[in-house]
């Protein structure tokens, strides 16, 4: 792992890639800083970094665009396939290395509250949670790009795909306040994922017998839970597309507060897409 | 060394190697011979764990890869058919990373890194970007990728592709050097490159192995000496009818010669005859000059149309 990490870190600043990066990043945060901050005079840092988290959708696709589709493109996947370091190494290593970049030039704007420091009081602690939730939650993000990356072609598409899978998560939360919130609605949502799963084990096991007692048990709950305790259902699609909200669990962050269950929720949210990139390496070796 | 088991690789519905079996002794140099699309990348690419196997069992120095694959992995030295480089690097620290890669020590780095590289001619370009290299270059950088860490076992995809005559003879002198401490595997498609350099030739066409044996029985068993190619100084009447007066001849076929004065002509002989002293001792006798004589080899493609027919025929 430590291998593809240094590699991966090597490849990041003999190209442009990571000064790409760093200087788009840098650019966007140093410009909103000067809007925000220091033309209003204002010494509320933690909003800066609320109202800058937009910068990702433009970013990360930069960041991780060609963490996999440039070993597709040079060939060099065979050679990490080839040498002993497991799959889950290359993957972990490559994200690392994405990460590290990130986290790099996450310390260079500590810069911009020091310097509002020596005009003002800061609020220190407020402005460490809002970092901590910033880093957390773009380490989400770049987990979703190396996953794109995987799946992509070439760079370009990698990079399309990433700022449409970002743009996604982004826009869930608005998606959300116009769902249904009926019971019955839950119970039909409930029903199409239940006939989802159950057409994917089909599709893969061909066993008809299974998935007939799986959607007969499925329509069977979904009934008793109807009848018996509809609250249940009320406003499940809502809060199952609250799942997915990256954006809304950075809140309580910026107000200061630091929530281990936001925490473990974004390292989950990357393990979860790590996990299936390299679930999609291994499946593409056997296929 | 190698042990081969029942090999079956599918891609969807396309069987890319069909139940192949073989073993490579230690220090052996194998050769896969097969035309493009056989099946000899996919099982180099089983063999090095890059991907799995439908079917059946791969066995290096006794250890099954899908048990152990990162110390298999760490035993062999695979150059793929496209060499896996970075462009973005030198080629020294191409080596470094990979050396990182293979997990090498770094007190053996600094003597290791240095001797592979001039062991494969590449010292005085190991500054320069891989990405400006040329071809012939590439590919021995590819090659000084497969040998860092000394690996038992190499495994090279079509080493020679796209190198220039000077360049092939310098990687066959390096395969045979390689193959005095190593068991090698090559690929090619060119018999005459096999031949070169292996110890042993496994045929392979439409993912099977249709025959394996030394070069030499091969080409005993293939060129035989019925098939001839001479060029004769004298008129082509005269040639014709000399031709006529050997026995044996079933067929021939007189064209005007490049040389000025000079005939030349295919001639084929039964089966399992040879008819090099006849020939010679005929155009002796009719005092017209031999220039040249040499049998006719055979393609690829008629090896393996001869080899499948005579599998059909046992």
């Amino acid at each position: 792992m430590i291998a593809v990490y240094k590699k991966e870190l090597k490849s990041y600043f003999f190209t442009p890639g990571a000064y790409i990066f760093m200087g788009a990043f840098l650019f966007i945060a140093g410009l909103l800083f000067s809007l925000q901050n220091i033309f209003t005079g204002s010494s509320d840092y933690a909003s800066f970094l609320s109202s800058l988290i937009f910068i990702f959708l433009l970013v990360v696709p930069i960041l991780t665009m060609r963490l996999f589709t440039e070993e597709k493109r040079q060939k060099t996947d065979v050679l990490l396939l080839s040498s002993p370091v497991s799959i889950s190494g290359i993957v972990l290593g490559k994200y690392l290395a994405a990460v590290t970049v990130f986290l790099l030039t996450l310390i260079i704007t500590i810069l911009y509250p020091t310097f509002l420091g020596f005009h003002g009081r800061m609020d220190w602690a407020q402005i460490w949670g809002t970092y901590i939730g910033f880093f957390f939650l773009g380490s989400a993000f770049i987990a979703i790009g190396t996953f794109l990356s995987e799946v992509a072609e070439s760079q370009t598409s990698a990079a399309i795909l990433t700022f449409c899978g970002l743009l996604a998560s982004w826009v869930i939360d608005y998606i959300r306040s116009f769902v249904p919130m009926s019971s019955m609605a839950g119970a039909i949502f409930i029903l199409i994922l239940a006939g989802v799963a159950i057409a994917v084990f089909q599709s893969k096991a061909q066993d008809w017998r299974i998935s007939a007692l799986a959607a007969i048990v499925a329509v069977v709950v979904v009934l008793i839970l109807f009848i018996i305790t509809p609250d249940v259902l009320y406003g499940l699609i809502s809060k199952f597309i609250a799942w997915f909200s990256l954006t809304s669990r950075f809140q309580r962050f910026s107000m200061g507060i630091l929530k281990l269950d936001a925490v473990v929720y974004y390292l989950s949210f990357s393990a979860f897409f790590l996990y299936v990139t390299g679930n999609r390496i291994e499946n593409r070796r056997w296929s | 060394m190698i042990q081969v088991e029942h090999l079956t690789k599918k891609f969807g519905r396309i069987v890319a190697v069909d139940d192949i079996s073989f073993k490579v002794k230690k220090g052996e140099i194998i050769g896969f011979l097969g035309p493009n699309g056989a099946g000899k990348s996919t099982t180099m690419n089983i063999l090095t764990g890059c991907i799995s196997a439908t079917d059946g069992k791969a066995m290096i120095a006794g250890i099954d890869i899908l048990d152990d694959p990162a110390k298999v992995k760490k035993m062999i030295g695979y150059l793929p058919e496209h060499p896996p480089l970075y462009g973005e690097m030198t080629s020294r620290e191409y080596l470094r990373t990979v050396c990182d890669l293979k997990n090498i020590p770094r007190s053996e780095r600094k003597e290791e890194i240095p001797l592979v590289m001039e062991r494969v001619g590449i010292t005085d370009i190991s500054g320069r970007l891989i990405r400006n290299l040329s071809k012939g270059y590439r590919q021995r950088v590819g090659l000084a990728q497969a040998m860092i860490g000394r690996p038992p076992i190499m495994i090279l995809d079509e080493p020679t592709v796209g190198l220039d005559p000077g360049q092939i003879i310098g990687i066959r002198n390096l395969i045979n050097d390689l193959g005095k401490d190593h068991t090698v595997i090559i690929s090619s498609h060119i018999l005459s490159e096999v031949q070169a350099v292996c110890e042993r030739v496994i045929i392979i066409a439409e993912g099977k192995i249709i025959a394996s044996d030394t070069p030499e029985n091969l080409s005993r068993h293939l060129f035989g000496t019925n098939r001839l190619f001479v060029s004769v100084a004298a008129e082509r009447e005269a040639v014709e009818e000399t031709v006529k007066s050997i026995p044996d001849i079933v067929e021939y076929q007189i064209e005007e010669g490049e040389e000025a004065g000079a005939v030349t002509v295919k001639m084929k002989a039964a089966e399992n005859a040879d008819i090099r002293k006849a020939v010679f001792s005929a155009f002796a006798a009719a005092n017209q000059p031999l220039l040249m004589m040499r049998p006719i080899d055979m393609s690829l493609e008629e090896i393996f149309l001869d080899l499948t027919r005579a599998e059909v025929e046992i």
